[in-house]
């Protein structure tokens, strides 16, 4: 089965120190990030918040250890990645990193079960053990009946749904979610963001979203929020939603 | 890394869509079909043509004539006169052309390892008429068990035996062309023009088809002692024939007597350049069209591959975010490539034997360098193995350069895309 990632709620597993990244070359080139330094610790339901451009998504490559920063540290449970070659990243992304993007890129060609078990299978977990963790995820998701369907003769919640299963497969540390419930109705958001509330209360899971949408962003526990690639406001989400509502950018009505 | 999930997530993308799939393998599988028949085809002719040469023909020649002929007096004089007296227009002795000792010389060729029999031959030319036809004919002198184990003459015999030649006084065997030409069968005689006008009847005994038409045009056997009073040789040969373990070394092999004899020594290759040499531009011409096709094939299988590259970006960066690294998603379309390479060459062998053995059965009489009823059609195995090996490294490389591109994918760059 899938050797559990040692979890101790309050310890430091994204450290973020003076991150710097800039897009493009030359007269195109952007500073996207402008010295970040953040830390997020085991069991914390995080949102990452702010306007289009601020970031948000290059903030999220760079803690899911897909892209590089130009100056900087990202460390993951405390390894620092500009230290890890290639090979290193995958298995550091494979081990402690569970991604949910807003197009789920399931494989049309492999059932929900199969897309789910791809994770473990690169892990190297046995073929019947993968099955059963893939099919227990499904069904705590409520796709138990559903295993065997190819994604294409899905809902788009069910979907979404499936690569949340996908993002949990190898027990991560981190699942990190951007706009996750982009392309959801607000009842299937709700879904995905309960099954989130879940995770991190029963299994310290530490999940990181990034959204647009600032009423899920007010059901974390933590709101981070970027403006130009800095931070302007992080702190327990009560306190930002009342920061961001007495600055005019949340309606009064909003939730908080 | 296991890569059972990357054979997977290969099989699942081929099997996904079939019809991608099958026109890459049907492009691999033509490719081999026609390399398979087109070199059967052309190694075809080559291969009867060599067999029956180095069957019905000795493997090498020597003749009665010195390669070169050093003019020692025209030497002498130059030197003698520093220069100033040359000798031009010199011409050899008008002298009957013999080899010396042809019994020494026999003998040994006959202890040297790679020579397997040698026989003496008398060889002039003659006129062979029939009724009023008339044919000129290389007469060709021997001694039946010699010959025998030098050009296995009597395979090529119809209706008659190469000992026959010593049923009466005076036997022939002829070749099937001017047998046909003059009209002659077995049992018939013919007459024999001597070189003084005179004629001799000599009884035709066989009538030998090499399928070499250079041969069974041209060529008449008759006893040794008979071809020497027939050309007016007394005693004298003027040619012996050697058959070789090896007729692949007969060049060398050759060159090695002449030196030893010093007398001209001809190679089966040497006395078939010209032919050999059209088979040789014959071979460059098929490898150039098949390999035209192969390369067709390739680009067929490198479009395929990167519109799969390309159609599945998105799942590359999912791939690659959930731990699979460039070099995995890198094995995963080399293994597409190569599992289509595959299918494509075994179906190709498949279709390239029936396409090969339904040419060769076609009823196609030919009557040039060789004679037959069909294409001939050399099957071999090496073949199918050389179309395979060149279908695979076509493929490989055809697939390395999509394969690489999406082992590069920046994931990164996809998910902006997408985002």
């Amino acid at each position: 089965m899938i050797e559990l990632n040692h979890r101790e709620r309050g310890k430091p597993v994204i450290e973020l120190r003076d991150l710097r990244r800039t897009l493009g070359e030359g007269d195109t080139a952007v500073e996207v990030l402008k010295g970040l330094n953040v830390t997020i610790s085991q069991g914390e339901f995080c949102s990452i918040v702010g306007p289009s451009g601020s970031g948000k998504s290059t903030l999220m490559y760079l803690l899911g250890a897909l892209d590089r920063a130009d100056s900087g540290q990202v460390l993951i449970d405390g390894q620092d990645t500009k230290k890890l070659g290639d090979l290193e990243l995958a298995e550091l992304r494979n081990r402690k990193l569970g991604f949910i993007f807003q197009f789920h890129y399931l494989m049309p060609e492999f059932s929900a079960l199969e897309n789910v078990m791809m994770p473990m299978f690169k892990r190297g977990v046995r073929h019947s053990d993968a099955a059963e963790r893939a099919h227990e995820l499904l069904s705590s998701l409520g796709l138990g009946a559903k295993t065997h369907r190819p994604p294409g003769k899905l809902s788009g919640g069910e979907q979404q749904r499936v690569a949340i299963a996908r993002a949990l497969a190898n027990e991560p540390l981190i699942v990190l979610g951007d706009e996750p419930t982009g392309n959801l109705d607000t009842s299937n958001a709700d879904n995905v963001f309960a099954a989130f509330d879940k995770l991190v209360k029963e299994k310290s899971q530490t999940i990181v979203v990034v959204t647009h949408d600032l009423d899920l962003a007010a059901r974390t526990d933590r709101i981070i929020r970027l403006v130009d690639g800095q931070v302007v406001d992080d702190g327990p989400t009560a306190d930002v939603m009342e920061r961001m509502r007495a600055d005019g950018i949340v309606p009064l009505s909003s939730h908080g | 890394m296991n890569p059972f999930p990357l054979i997977r997530i290969a099989r699942r993308h081929l099997l996904h869509n079939t019809f991608r799939t099958v026109i890459s393998v049907s492009g691999v599988a033509v490719g081999v079909m026609f390399m398979i028949m087109l070199s059967a085809l052309m190694t075809g002719f080559e291969k009867k043509f060599v067999t029956e040469t180095v069957e019905s023909s000795p493997h090498i020649t020597i003749y009665d004539e010195e390669r070169q002929i050093p003019d020692e007096f025209a030497q002498w004089l130059s030197k003698q006169s520093g220069g100033i007296a040359t000798v031009e227009g010199a011409r050899p002795r008008d002298r009957r052309r013999r080899i010396k000792k042809p019994g020494e010389v026999v003998s040994m060729l006959r202890n040297m390892p790679e020579v397997e029999a040698a026989a003496l031959n008398v060889v002039g030319t003659a006129i062979v008429s029939f009724g009023s036809r008339e044919r000129g004919v290389g007469l060709m002198g021997i001694e039946p068990e010699d010959q025998e184990a030098v050009s296995e003459l009597d395979t090529y015999i119809q209706g008659g035996r190469v000992f026959d030649l010593y049923s009466s006084g005076g036997a022939m065997l002829l070749g099937s062309g001017i047998a046909n030409l003059l009209g002659v069968n077995k049992g018939d005689t013919v007459n024999i023009k001597l070189r003084d006008g005179e004629t001799r009847p000599l009884k035709i005994v066989g009538i030998f088809k090499t399928g070499v038409t250079t041969i069974d045009y041209s060529r008449a056997y008759t006893l040794i002692s008979v071809a020497q009073q027939l050309l007016g040789m007394g005693r004298d040969v003027n040619q012996i024939v050697v058959r070789l373990r090896d007729y692949a070394s007969a060049r060398e092999t050759a060159a090695r007597i002449e030196s030893m004899v010093h007398y001209r020594t001809e190679s089966w290759q040497e006395a078939n350049e010209n032919f050999l040499s059209i088979f040789v531009i014959q071979q460059v011409i098929t490898y150039l069209v098949t390999g035209g096709i192969m390369i067709v094939a390739a680009f067929g299988i490198l479009n395929v591959l990167i519109m799969l590259v390309m159609e599945k970006l998105p799942e590359i960066a999912m791939l690659k975010s959930m731990g699979y690294s460039g070099r995995d998603v890198t094995m995963i379309f080399l293994m597409e490539g190569m599992v289509i390479g595959w299918i494509g060459v075994l179906t190709g062998c498949i279709l390239g034997y029936w396409l090969t053995v339904f040419i060769g059965s076609l009823p196609i009489p030919m009557k040039g360098l060789i004679e037959s009823e069909h294409l001939v059609m050399n099957n071999a195995l090496n073949l199918y193995y050389r179309a395979g090996i060149a279908a695979m490294i076509v493929t490989l490389l055809a697939s390395v350069l999509p394969a690489m591109r999406a082992g590069r994918m920046d994931p990164v760059e996809t998910l902006r895309g997408h985002a």
